[in-house]
């Protein structure tokens, strides 16, 4: 693999290159050997290649950071592990559920969030994977007699329907529903990016804003499609058929490098309830000052070495490191050692001396000799 | 951003308007991003108010596994991104000063930043504009270096000698975030 890994010129362009090697063997099985290629659909099946080359190489960075690495370690191990197998299918049963397909804690966070979330992402997702379903041949369909047509899948036959029936129907408007869907939501985002001041402190206009410009045209142009053949006969169809393929084009190169990244980092939520926290806002380690729970081993070995591996030194002076400390005693720690009070934080058995003898007590009244005799600092 | 933040723990006097102050900030849901504390209540009533350092280079930022925290053009190290957030609290532990917050409902992160729409602009950020005893300032870096000279020389008319590596135990903490 290290031999491998030497003959590119760095590991993101090596993953792309077995990413592209296996886009096109599954367009080889989908498409029959390459005969059945939609060339109608050129220009965006470039754009995925692209897109897909963009996302690898993000991703590829995204695990190299060592606490991305770090957090995948954890996981594969546990995935491994036998004793924990209960423990992970319920992680991905749940995350898989709240998290992703119900997007829950977006909706705690506003009914209107929610909403607007949960159309983009799900109109995303249905929209790319039918374009991508198609651009790549991954899927067709097939004539079988006057009435019958098939689905075809990497070369499967699967699916039969009636060409009027509902499936059908649905199918073949898939694209207009996750459009429609995609147009509620992003007009509803801009709305909210407009209108609510707080998102605009932070907002960036190449990271929050663009992304969503980008689709709001893709979206349009998209719908203006149907609209053209379905109620106006065909009028400007070409025209705005070439504008929806540039939009679509700018959104796919675009899409690994604005806010819509986040869609393959979410996954990883599920590292939470399998690594760390079985039950939400249940602790089991130690406070190492206070004896309070503040969180789980595993999490703080992990923290630990991720700051390790990054030069991070942390360490106090009974030996610890300061997130064994729950984050209450880290403050405290703080403060002593700003008020210098240096005493060994947690093992001291005497009262920690709040007056620290550098500043004045009690508005100027001076000290008496003895106070610094006994701190013997003469 | 020309101004720092400047922090004189004892003279807080554990009135918690800055906390209450972070709660009417825009953005923060009425949720408090500071702390108000006591430094060992068995042994006085002395309080504290602790917020964010905007370190350099974050712990917070470097232990997120999902690079959810951000940190701006002045150097302001904002709340998790909660597009990105995973919600593993690693920030929580990561940070040497316990000052990420968590919330499990809406499962997301979110610390001090500062009041970044304020402190952009040099406007002083809401707890520092409420502190009645100045135990929170937002002062030009000249006022702070001078307060931080007249610190230390109480510390020697009191006759505490700095020794040799310590010399900056003796005033009070600072930070605030300088674009250079």
């Amino acid at each position: 693999m290290k031999a491998i890994e030497k003959s590119f010129n760095s590991k993101a362009s090596m993953n792309s290159f077995f990413v592209v090697i296996f886009l096109f063997f599954t367009m080889w099985i989908g498409t029959g050997q390459f005969t059945k290629v939609d060339w109608m659909l050129f220009g965006y099946m470039v754009a995925s290649f692209i897109f897909f080359i963009g996302m690898t190489v993000r991703l590829t960075s995204w695990v190299m950071r060592p606490a991305t690495h770090e957090m995948i370690k954890r996981s594969i191990q546990n995935m491994k592990a036998k004793k924990r197998q209960k423990r992970n299918v319920k992680a991905i049963i749940k995350t898989l559920i709240d998290n992703i397909i119900l997007q829950k804690y977006i909706f705690k966070r506003g009914i209107y969030r929610g909403i607007q979330h949960w159309l983009i992402a799900w109109g995303c997702i249905g929209s790319l994977a039918i374009t991508f379903g198609l651009t790549f041949g991954w899927m067709h369909f097939k004539l079988v007699d006057a009435t019958t047509y098939q689905v075809v899948v990497f070369g499967v036959p699967t699916l039969k329907m009636h060409p009027d029936g509902l499936l059908a129907g649905l199918i073949f408007e898939g694209l207009n529903i996750t459009a429609t869907m995609l147009l509620i939501g992003v007009i509803m985002a801009i709305v909210r990016r407009i209108k609510n001041h707080d998102t605009q402190v932070t907002q960036r206009a190449e990271f929050d804003l663009v992304p969503l410009y980008i689709l709001l045209a893709m979206t349009g142009t998209g719908l203006l499609l149907t609209v053209s053949y379905k109620l106006l006969g065909g009028w400007m169809h070409p025209q705005f058929q070439l504008l929806h393929q540039v939009t679509t084009v700018l959104f796919l190169v675009y899409f690994p490098f604005g806010k819509l990244f986040h869609l393959p980092i979410r996954p990883m939520a599920v590292a939470v309830p399998m690594n760390y926290q079985e039950e939400p806002g249940i602790d089991t380690k130690e406070c190492v000052g206070c004896g309070e729970l503040y969180s789980s081993d595993d999490q703080i070995t992990d923290v630990q070495t991720i700051l390790g591996k990054q030069m991070f030194d942390f360490k106090t002076n009974d030996g610890h490191q300061l997130s064994d400390y729950c984050p209450a005693c880290r403050r405290k720690i703080r403060v002593m050692s700003q008020l210098n009070m240096k005493t060994p934080f947690g093992t001291s058995a005497e009262p920690v001396q709040t007056n620290n003898g550098i500043h004045i007590p009690g508005f100027g009244r001076e000290r008496a000799e003895t106070f610094y005799d006994a701190k013997g600092e003469k | 951003m020309k101004k720092v933040m400047y922090l004189e723990f004892e003279r807080c006097i554990g009135c918690r308007s800055c906390q209450a102050a972070c709660r009417e900030c825009g953005g923060h849901d009425a949720k408090e991003r500071n702390y108000v504390e006591y430094i060992d209540f068995f042994e006085s009533r002395q309080t504290f108010p602790m917020m964010c350092m905007q370190c350099k280079d974050p712990a917070c930022a470097k232990v997120c596994p999902a690079n959810a925290i951000q940190i701006t053009e002045e150097g302001v190290v904002l709340s998790a991104m909660e597009e990105k957030c995973i919600g593993c609290r690693n920030c929580t532990f990561g940070c040497p000063f316990g000052i990420p917050k968590f919330d499990f409902e809406e499962n997301k992160m979110y610390k001090c930043d500062m009041c970044y729409d304020r402190t952009k602009y040099d406007i002083s950020p809401m707890c520092a504009s409420v502190c009645p005893s100045d135990a929170i300032r937002f002062i030009d870096h000249d006022e702070m270096m001078e307060l931080r000279r007249r610190r230390t020389q109480m510390n020697l008319i009191e006759g505490k000698k700095p020794s040799e590596n310590d010399k900056w135990q003796y005033v009070p903490e600072f930070f605030g975030v300088y674009s250079d």
